[in-house]
């Protein structure tokens, strides 16, 4: 085994090691800080396995798309929104995570058994190495044109929902007829008969002045 | 170097390549009203409330006229591949367009008086519409994943539109994590698919590459893609965000999500099992005879139990499902023309139904079904329309949907699947009692014994701006759905022609006539 196979090889082991045992602490750790740190670490071991396969550009939208926009993203929302909160105990938690343990386990093995089975085509095309980054311009003019395309009405779309979802100006009367309006559902939950409604109106006028 | 090699002679053709992006002209039709819509949206709520409706008519009705005129043309794949109009993809975008056109002009007197922007509203509606409708033409899997992606995102944005409800927050929430989740899956799916293929991500080439490969592999690329699409058309078992997501969400996006959405995701199934995995039918089809059966049982019979009118059409629309799915285990001509047919006559039906629920909604503010009681003598379009909609949802005889459920289970039996078509009977059965339950509250209770909603029924009008479009969509999709059945003739003729016009079903056909006669 010559040098550069073995550093390859070390390298390749470190990354893979730091990949699972961060994919694992993502999942298992209760506190969702050093999950999303971990998930940040989990995207850079990524990025060094797409470098080990001489894909250099692809590791490095990794680092500039996952861990700058989406895990500092991640990071901001749980900032944000980090307050304690005593949450109510879920009954049955262990027979849960006993089940969805059986699952994920079973599911490891059936692609465990996938990946023995197969035979699989070693070794792979030669790499591109950095004329990488001319065939996926050349890709995304000619044959993946049309999902480039669409991609763009997708993320103006997004954009759109977000801002609607978030924007705090709202209507308080229907454009049309002016009636009050409460962004609601037209289906309200119906008021129980027992009830009494003079009661429930009263505090319900109270409630918008 | 093979690779390396083959790109030097494929790179200077490269710029002499067609691309007949006229395939997807009524594409460009609804994007042209999307941003058209977006535009006018700038000038305020009052400007748009005018102006938007007939932007989307405009956009929605010349998409459907260029439709028509793609319709038997010559074949030739635009985009290099990623896409092709043959005359599935035509009929089932054409269902999409249909669903859209009629979900909005159901929808504006419903947006509007729950205060909430109708410039947006409509952008999202058409963005879904793009999605589906390019997931309906799609044949390369990246093009696939993006459309289904735009279908998703904005559906997911849909049915959290009413941001103020709690119901429409814990219904978007829910779709959205259930859904990332089925993306998730088909992703991972189809980097299996793409590395059988060594690195092409056409159906053709997947085809190709799944007959050669015999591996566990291709069972388990099978299973995650099937998973997606019974996730998209909300097959039992992957149907638990059906019920949630349809009763949280603004009722005209529902009547989008039963149809237009359920429309795509048939087509996006015909393409990939059909299309892509005809050298594992045997395996797909026991699939998803499990899953129709499943999903014509439990749809059908949970929803004998609900008493929210939309809530019952979730489980409804569960069953429909699982009947569309016979004609997808049959293989057949005649089981491909059902489907498509029976997806066109539940566009009618199902849109009727919804008009009818939402103008109930809005001059009740109620959904339940209990609050239905005796109301033919306080609004007989009401009652008229939505019984002669369920009773064809039923398949009760001189309607469309009759005609449709026959056709399929005709095309069951002749191919053998008889278990399918004696469940798919029985379950029939079952809901022409929860669809006739309602009519019996709607016409059978006497006046002293209606609900409180229909006591103080407010007198009708027709004159409030989005309540005349509402009637027109109504009133159209009654007529249809009524007279549709006795002169259904067209509509079946249409179906075969789809059928006939759609190599990739022909092909699928041909490969399955020697096992039938021998």
């Amino acid at each position: 085994m010559s040098i550069a196979s073995t550093a390859q090889f070390i390298c390749f082991a470190a990354l893979s090691i730091t990949l699972v045992v961060g994919a694992l602490g993502v999942v298992l750790l209760p506190n969702i800080v050093y999950s999303a740190f971990l998930l940040g670490g989990v995207f850079l071991s990524v990025a060094g396995l797409y470098l080990l396969l001489n894909a250099s550009f692809v590791a490095a939208a990794q680092v500039l798309v996952y861990v700058g926009a989406v895990n500092v993203l991640i990071l901001f929302a749980i900032m944000l929104v980090n307050k304690k909160e005593n949450l109510a105990a879920i009954p049955g938690l262990a027979l849960r995570r006993v089940l969805s343990g059986a699952v994920c386990a079973g599911l490891f093995a059936l692609l465990l058994r996938v990946d023995l089975t197969t035979s699989w085509a070693l070794p792979g095309p030669e790499p591109l190495g950095d004329e990488a980054t001319l065939r996926i311009g050349e890709h995304l003019f000619s044959d993946y044109l049309l999902p480039f395309e669409l991609a763009s009405v997708l993320l103006l779309m997004s954009m759109i929902g977000a801002i609607v979802l978030a924007r705090r100006d709202v209507l308080v009367s229907d454009v049309i007829t002016g009636e009050p309006v409460d962004q609601g559902l037209i289906e309200k939950e119906r008021i129980p008969l027992l009830l009494d409604r003079s009661a429930l109106e009263s505090s319900l006028l109270e409630k918008t002045p | 170097m093979t690779l390396i090699g083959a790109y030097a002679v494929v790179a200077p053709t490269i710029t002499s390549l067609q691309l007949n992006a006229g395939a997807i002209a009524p594409e460009m039709a609804v994007l042209i009203a999307l941003l058209a819509c977006l535009v006018v949206d700038l000038a305020g709520e009052g400007v748009a409330s005018r102006w938007v409706p007939p932007i989307c008519y405009a956009g929605l009705l010349s998409a459907l006229v260029l439709l028509a005129l793609q319709w038997d043309a010559p074949l030739e794949p635009s985009f290099l591949g990623s896409f092709l109009a043959d005359n599935l993809a035509v009929a089932f975008r054409a269902v999409v367009a249909g669903s859209t056109l009629l979900s909005l002009l159901i929808s504006w007197r419903y947006v509007e008086s729950s205060g909430t922007p109708v410039g947006e509203y409509a952008a999202i509606l058409l963005a879904a519409t793009l999605g589906a409708m390019f997931l309906c033409g799609s044949t390369d899997l990246i093009s696939i994943f993006i459309s289904l992606e735009t279908l998703s995102v904005s559906s997911y944005l849909l049915s959290g539109y009413m941001k103020r409800d709690a119901r429409s927050a814990e219904a978007a929430l829910k779709y959205l994590l259930v859904g990332s989740a089925a993306a998730a899956v088909f992703l991972y799916g189809a980097s299996l698919l793409y590395g059988l293929t060594g690195g092409g991500t056409g159906l053709d080439a997947v085809a190709l590459a799944l007959k050669t490969s015999e591996t566990p592999v291709t069972a388990l690329a099978l299973v995650f893609v099937l998973a997606t699409v019974a996730f998209k058309i909300a097959a039992v078992p992957f149907h638990q965000w059906t019920p949630d997501v349809y009763e949280g969400s603004p009722t005209p996006v529902v009547a989008f999500l039963s149809v237009g959405s359920k429309a795509a995701g048939f087509a996006l199934a015909l393409r990939l099992l059909v299309g892509c995995f005809d050298s594992f039918e045997t395996q797909w089809k026991l699939l998803f005879t499990v899953l129709a059966i499943l999903s014509m049982t439990l749809g059908n019979v949970v929803a004998l139990a609900q008493t929210s009118m939309k809530r019952m059409l979730a489980y409804s629309s569960i069953g429909q499902a699982g009947f569309v799915m016979i004609g997808l285990v049959c293989g057949t001509e005649d089981g491909f023309s059902a489907m498509v047919l029976y997806m066109a006559a539940y566009l009618f039906m199902n849109l009727g139904a919804f008009a009818c629920i939402i103008l109930f909604s809005l001059r009740t503010g109620s959904d339940r079904i209990s609050d239905y009681a005796g109301l033919y003598q306080k609004d007989p379009l009401i009652t008229l329309g939505l019984s002669l909609c369920l009773l064809s949802l039923g398949g009760i005889p001189p309607m469309l949907g009759f005609f449709g459920k026959i056709y399929l289970f005709f095309a069951g039996w002749a191919d053998h699947q008889y278990l399918l078509v004696v469940v798919g009977l029985i379950t029939s059965v079952v809901s022409i009692y929860y669809y006739i339950s309602v009519i019996k509250m709607m016409v059978v209770k006497e006046p002293q014994e209606a609900s409180d909603a229909v006591k103080s029924y407010p007198d009708i009008t027709w004159s409030v701006a989005g309540m005349p479009s509402l009637r027109t969509a109504l009133v159209a999709c009654v007529l249809i759905t009524a007279v549709g059945g006795v002169l259904s003739n067209p509509l079946f003729n249409w179906a075969s022609a789809t059928v006939a016009g759609t190599p990739m079903l022909q092909r699928a056909i041909a490969s399955a006539l020697p096992v039938a006669l021998g």
